[in-house]
């Protein structure tokens, strides 16, 4: 069993001991109720974590001390308010229980914001300069903002302490309030708050001291910093230690994390939290850096996501402490799964940053491989054996869907068959890690396959499941997770069917080869169109990709989109968005593609060699209408029991014989995304 | 028959002064020893020591204890009433019968001995042992055909049968009369009974003793270098050899076809007592090592001319052979014995043990760590730490395996549950260091030695009731072989202790909830050296798991190749002993290995391929606390 010494070992951050090095960072969660406060929710997201074995917990990333940083359209977590301190009391309870320690961020995030809602306040920064990422207009903030702001930092910290919490981590990263102050980018003032680095430091500086004097020397006071803004006209590696340099020398903070990248503009965002394409631990050499001239702790998070790589930074002496953030969004039992060395079973976080994606859409934290992320009142980390009857359950399909309905409900205690037609599992998943930069997609099946594997599901593969394969199992329930297939009919003008375009499913798995000069039509905006470009370009096509909405990769997030546009424009991919496309016909040995302006009407052509086409995926539900008619359900879900979490009240009928239920997950119904597959199978089959 | 009957009280005399000979031989061998203590009681005992504990042993097998009961019962019953009647000349026709009746019953156990002896297990020796069964029968036969001749009208025909009769008997008479003294097979007899009345072990008669005898380092006590270091009574045990494989059967290290044989190592030991090559053994060789290439003497260093190096650090010190050997020797007193003078005087130890000595020197744990990251595994359970002035009922003393992110699952299990009891209980903070169980059984006494004496300074410094602890090789070191240093403590594994919650109700356990089978692997040094079976079978029973019990188990269970350092010199075989283990565990077809010690669980959870998972006790028992409200 390998061993991890240094990643288990203890740490004291002044007089708090920590079980093992590894931390859960701050990050924008968006489950607190309203008003900010945290409830069953959020403390059951925590709580999962402890129980996993996390050494420490910092929650509430960016939450603000003070009324006038905003925080309800991503529902953070409200410091503001004294009605805060007795959910939070309620979560450091529940954490402790578990021997977990808890700490929350606190900040005040100035122009980093939006001003409409809420209570549409005037967003403050140093010298009134617009926040790109977030259209955050802003003010110049006036002394005596900058005093109460100070103020409410301290008022703040107070309230953390007294909600029995282990410690308080201040945000100067990210372009808080704090960092706009330090970073030349933000800072033109010419009083006593800006100019020379030491006046750039002095609200932080004098934070730091509100917040020490609030709570006390024995209570755990943090700092997260930027290790590098990757701006012109920012703040720079060196000038970011001689600040930590300083920071560390006030005695008043207990450790220091650092994160690699600023955050201002869509692409350096993207560095934040590093997705797929980046390397692993790409900024470590940053937090590095900051050790070395600091006698406290350091953290680091971004993309340390095993156990063998942890243990080697911590070895090596680059940090202390390991944030594994998206690690346990992925799977909350990773700790306990290395310290027991179960290191296989653990689901690993592949960077598909489907969690932090939502996140910057306002929407709930939500994990592309984890359906139970932050559903814990509901949905099972940890599938129990049913005391129910031991049933006969087959699954057809081997994509997400397929493998978490096989995975649950061979979890269950039941005896599952999985029929896949391909030689491998993984479905669609497995052609989306086709694209450029998207290979660790199949991390996603890889854990599926050695979970299905090791808990002894039945599986059959390289051969179509038919109706008669089906009922010869003598099935109790049959799961359909069919997926999909290319949805290239929808318009006949395409010339799909007399070969004048490809779908992008051609491309990505190689059945059709790049052509030499390539239109990539995107009707979906979501990862394939552009990694089919991306994919086309990398093998030398000449592409023009053409979307009808607003602008290319539309639908994907905020971290995933600049590392296709990082790579379409330095490939000269074309970028056409707001075009239909209309037919595709042959002129010679040319393929004429007529493109329409969705605002003009106006007609276009392009003279190409290959049409390269994504339009999603139909269902593919033959085997649901051959199987519904014969099933004791006639193939239907209640609803009203699924969403409710429920069992589904057909499990209580009498399946003797030749009778079964029969149950669809995922695409096979109509077209959602990984988590969604997953999402479908695991509220289903945790009850068979 | 007059003559026939004086020619019998000749052959007798003659007899007893070849046997008094042989014997005046062979304790001028024994007293090339070193002395030891000589307990003539011992001889008043050996009655007792005979019929009992031997009896105990022997009785296992019951085709040979009814065999050799009959043989030697008759034998002896024999030449006691030829003693008399002859011995003495009173040539009385009753004892004739007597006497008659008592060769009859020789005669017959001699057929079965034969019998056995025609397909005879590979464990049996060869060679001289061959022809007991007809020597014994001669002399048998011979004293039942003088018996009629005397006793019947004396014709010509008596007369024609009373000279082969009496040489028969003459031969049969050789190989008992010459048996001590040319090293013959009977030599067992003698050397048994006498080993019987001055036991190296004693205390074996009236109890367990397993602690190994201290050595007087400042007096340059280093061990055994050459058979005349041992004690005189070692090497009269050694002699007391039958031969009958009992050990090499049990061997583990045998069975994986590293170089040991506990039998041939025995019969090494008396070839280099008495001078010679091991050239006439006839039994099955150390595995690997061809017989004859090796010679020994008294006075001639064992290493390497009698028994090469991985003969001795193939031993996994279990004490599997000392529990079968139906003589009660006492293999592992002399590997050890061997082993202290390699290591203290050479140094020389293979695989990573030289290493681990060193560790244990500089940072008192096996494996290097920083002694104060023992108790890392227990940081969040909030577990109190062991303060001087502060009664605890319990020490919790962990070990090794602490510092193992597998064992510390069994340590928070069994904190689980001690906290379920309600235990009063602390941990030594960091000053837990290694008891130094793996110094001394890979012969480092000095460093045993030191790290006794630190260990007893450092629990003077607290005040407990008890030490507890789920390691078996700490709990053997601290009970057995700390008196010796003057460390005197109450210990008890871990299962020992819930056992008794369980019973007395202070530990409420429900059923398990995991329904898998379970058979449970008893370790060496907590079944063999200290005699608990009972506790973790009946913590089992109290949680609902009937045991699947293995081909052996209990006291004579089957090492797992942990102990004795033996992973550490990491001798090679024909295959690995927790395989073999791991093979007798899924002939259960449980699909739980229970184990109870820390050594164990990595052998067992080391072996590759589809096994039983292994789990501790501790573990299993947990799963069975009440969920709480």
């Amino acid at each position: 069993m390998a061993s991890y010494p240094h990643l288990m070992a203890p740490i004291t951050l002044n007089k708090l001991t920590l079980r093992n090095r590894v931390v859960s960072t701050a990050h924008a969660e968006v489950y607190a109720e309203p008003g900010g406060l945290p409830g069953d929710r959020y403390i059951r997201y925590y709580e999962e974590k402890a129980k996993g074995g996390v050494g420490l917990a910092i929650c509430g990333g960016s939450s603000p001390v003070s009324i006038d940083s905003p925080q309800g359209w991503w529902k953070s977590v409200n410091l503001s308010n004294d009605r805060i301190i007795d959910p939070l009391a309620r979560l450091s309870e529940t954490m402790h229980r578990h021997g977990a320690k808890i700490m929350i961020q606190a900040t005040h995030m100035g122009r980093r914001n939006a001003f409409h809602g809420e209570n549409w306040p005037h967003l403050m920064t140093p010298s009134g300069i617009r926040e790109p990422v977030h259209r955050g207009n802003a003010k110049i903030i006036e002394i005596e903002e900058i005093k109460r702001i100070i103020k409410d930092f301290g008022v703040a910290a107070r309230r953390v302490k007294a909600a029995g919490m282990d410690g308080i981590e201040i945000s100067a990263a990210h372009q808080h309030l704090i960092d706009q102050f330090w970073s030349p980018r933000s800072n033109f003032r010419t009083d006593e708050w800006g100019g020379s680095l030491e006046n750039r430091m002095r609200f932080g500086r004098e934070v730091l001291s509100e917040v020490r004097e609030a709570v006390g020397p024995d209570f755990v006071v943090g700092l997260r910093m930027c290790g590098d803004e990757f701006h012109e006209d920012g703040l720079d590696h060196e000038t970011l230690k001689e600040i930590a340099h300083a920071m560390g020398e006030t005695r008043l903070v207990d450790y220091i994390s650092v994160v690699g990248s600023g955050a201002d503009t869509h692409n350096t965002l993207a560095n934040c939290m590093p997705p797929m394409a980046l390397p692993p631990e790409p900024f470590v050499h940053l937090a590095a850096g900051i050790k070395s001239v600091v006698d406290i702790p350091v953290m680091h998070a971004q993309s340390i996501r095993d156990a063998g790589q942890a243990e080697r930074l911590l070895a090596a002496g680059m940090i202390d402490l390991v944030g594994m953030t998206r690690a346990q969004i992925a799977d909350p039992y990773m700790v306990e799964k290395i310290r027991d060395g179960r290191e296989d079973e653990i689901k690993q976080c592949v960077g598909a940053n489907y969690c932090i994606d939502r996140q910057y859409n306002g929407l709930d934290v939500l994990c592309v491989q984890n359906a139970a992320t932050s559903r814990e009142a509901t949905m099972p980390h940890i599938i129990t054996k049913s005391t129910g009857p031991r049933r006969k359950v087959v699954v057809v399909g081997g994509g997400p869907g397929g493998l978490e309905a096989a995975r649950v409900a061979r979890s269950r205690g039941h005896d599952v068959v999985l029929f896949e037609r391909g030689d491998a599992v993984g479905g669609q998943i497995n052609l989306a890690a086709k694209a450029p930069q998207r290979e660790q997609m199949a991390g996603i099946v890889r854990w599926f396959d050695m979970e299905t594997r090791r808990l002894g599901v039945d599986r059959r593969m390289g051969r179509e499941a038919t109706p008669e394969m089906i009922l010869g199992e003598q099935p109790d329930i049959v799961v359909l997770a069919t997926g999909g297939s290319s949805n290239m009919g929808q318009v006949p003008g395409w010339g799909f069917e007399e070969g004048l375009s490809v779908s992008s499913w051609d491309i990505l798995s190689g059945k059709a080869e790049p052509g030499k000069n390539v239109l990539v039509y995107d009707v979906m905006s979501a990862h394939t169109g552009s990694g089919t470009a991306d994919f086309l370009a990398t093998r030398g096509s000449t592409v023009e990709i053409v979307t009808p909405d607003v602008k290319v990769a539309d639908d994907v997030g905020g971290t995933t989109f600049p590392i296709f546009y990082r790579r379409l424009y330095a490939l000269d991919v074309v970028m056409t968005p707001n075009y239909w496309l209309d037919r595709v016909y042959r002129e010679g040995n040319k393929l004429i593609a007529v493109i329409r302006n969705e605002y003009t009407e106006g007609l276009e052509e392009r003279s190409v060699d290959q049409v390269v086409i994504e339009n999603g995926i139909l269902p593919n539900d033959g085997l649901y209408w051959d199987l519904k008619e014969r099933s004791v359900n006639f193939g239907q879900t209640d609803n009203a029991t699924l969403f409710a979490a429920e069992p589904q009240p057909a499990l209580s009928e009498d399946l003797s014989g030749d009778k079964f239920l029969l149950y669809r997950v995922g695409d096979c119904i109509s077209q959602h995304n990984i988590h969604g597959a997953i999402y479908d199978a695991l509220r289903l089959c945790k009850d068979f | 028959m007059q003559w026939v009957q004086i020619a019998i009280t000749i052959v007798f005399w003659v007899a007893v002064a070849t046997l008094a000979v042989g014997l005046i031989r062979r304790i001028r061998l024994w007293r090339n020893g070193r002395d030891a203590p000589v307990d003539w009681g011992g001889l008043l005992a050996i009655p007792r020591r005979y019929l009992v504990d031997i009896h105990h042993v022997v009785a296992r097998d019951s085709y040979i204890a009814n065999t050799h009961m009959a043989v030697a019962g008759g034998a002896l019953a024999a030449l006691a009433l030829v003693a008399i009647n002859y011995g003495l000349a009173l040539y009385q026709p009753w004892l004739d019968w007597l006497t008659l009746a008592a060769a009859a019953v020789m005669l017959v156990g001699s057929y079965f001995i034969w019998a056995r002896r025609r397909n005879p297990p590979a464990r049996l020796s060869k060679g001289p042992w061959s022809r007991l069964p007809f020597t014994l029968a001669g002399f048998a036969a011979g004293v039942i055909g003088l018996m009629l001749v005397t006793l019947v009208p004396p014709s010509a025909t008596t007369t024609m049968l009373a000279l082969p009769l009496l040489l028969l008997l003459i031969a049969g008479s050789a190989e008992l009369a010459l048996g001590i003294g040319a090293g013959g097979p009977m030599k067992h007899a003698v050397a048994g009974l006498l080993h019987l009345g001055f036991h190296p072990r004693k205390q074996r008669f009236t109890g367990r003793s397993v602690d190994l005898r201290p050595l007087d380092l400042d007096a340059g006590d280093f061990g055994v270098g050459k058979p005349a270091d041992f004690r005189w009574n070692q090497l009269l045990s050694f002699d007391a050899c039958v031969q009958c494989g009992k050990c090499e059967a049990a061997c583990p290290a045998f069975a994986a076809g590293q170089p040991l044989n506990p039998k041939k190592l025995i019969q090494d030991l008396v070839v280099g007592l008495a001078s010679g090559s091991d050239a006439k053994f006839a039994g099955s060789p150390y595995p690997g090592i061809p017989i004859g290439e090796h010679a020994g003497a008294p006075d001639k260093a064992v290493v390497p001319f009698l028994i090469e190096p991985a003969t001795l650090w193939s031993c996994t010190t279990c004490r599997a052979c000392v529990e079968e050997c139906p003589m009660l020797i006492e293999h592992v007193d002399a590997i050890i014995d061997l082993r202290r003078n390699l290591t203290l005087t050479t140094g020389e130890l293979p695989g990573t043990a030289s290493e681990t000595l060193a560790n244990l020197r500089e940072t008192g744990t096996t494996g290097g760590h920083d002694v104060a990251a023992r108790q890392h595994w227990a940081v969040d359970l909030d577990v109190k730490q062991a303060q001087p002035g502060t009664l605890v009922d319990v020490l919790l003393v962990v070990g090794e395996g602490a510092f193992d992110t597998r064992y510390q699952r069994t340590l928070r299990a069994l904190v689980k549950s001690l906290k379920a009891a309600k235990i009063d209980f602390a941990v030594l903070g960091d000053s837990e260091f290694d008891t130094g169980d793996t110094a001394r059984r890979l012969g480092d006494e000095a460093t045993f030695q030191m790290l006794a004496q630190r260990n007893i300074a450092n629990f003077a410094r607290f005040q407990f009731r008890r030490i507890v602890t789920p390691d078996p090789h700490v709990l053997n070191s601290l009970k057995n072989d700390y008196p010796a240093l003057g460390g005197h403590f109450a210990v008890l594994h871990h299962s020992t202790l819930l056992a008794q919650l369980a019973k007395s109700g202070q530990l409420q356990l429900g059923p398990t909830p995991d329904r898998r089978a379970v058979t449970y692997h008893d370790p060496c040094y907590l079944g063999r050296y200290n005699g608990e079976i009972d506790a973790p079978r009946d913590l089992l029973k109290a949680i609902g798991i009937e045991v699947r019990e293995m081909e052996r188990s209990g006291l004579r269970g089957r090492c797992c190749g942990g102990g004795g350092g033996a992973p550490l010199t990491d001798i090679p075989g024909r295959q690995r002993i927790p395989d073999i283990r791991i093979g007798d565990a899924k002939a259960t077809g449980a699909a739980i290995v229970a184990v109870g010690c820390p050594q164990c669980t990595a052998m067992l959870e080391g072996v590759v391929g589809e096994r039983p998972e292994v789990l501790d006790i501790a573990e299993l028992v947990a799963q069975s606390l009440p969920v709480p409200a």
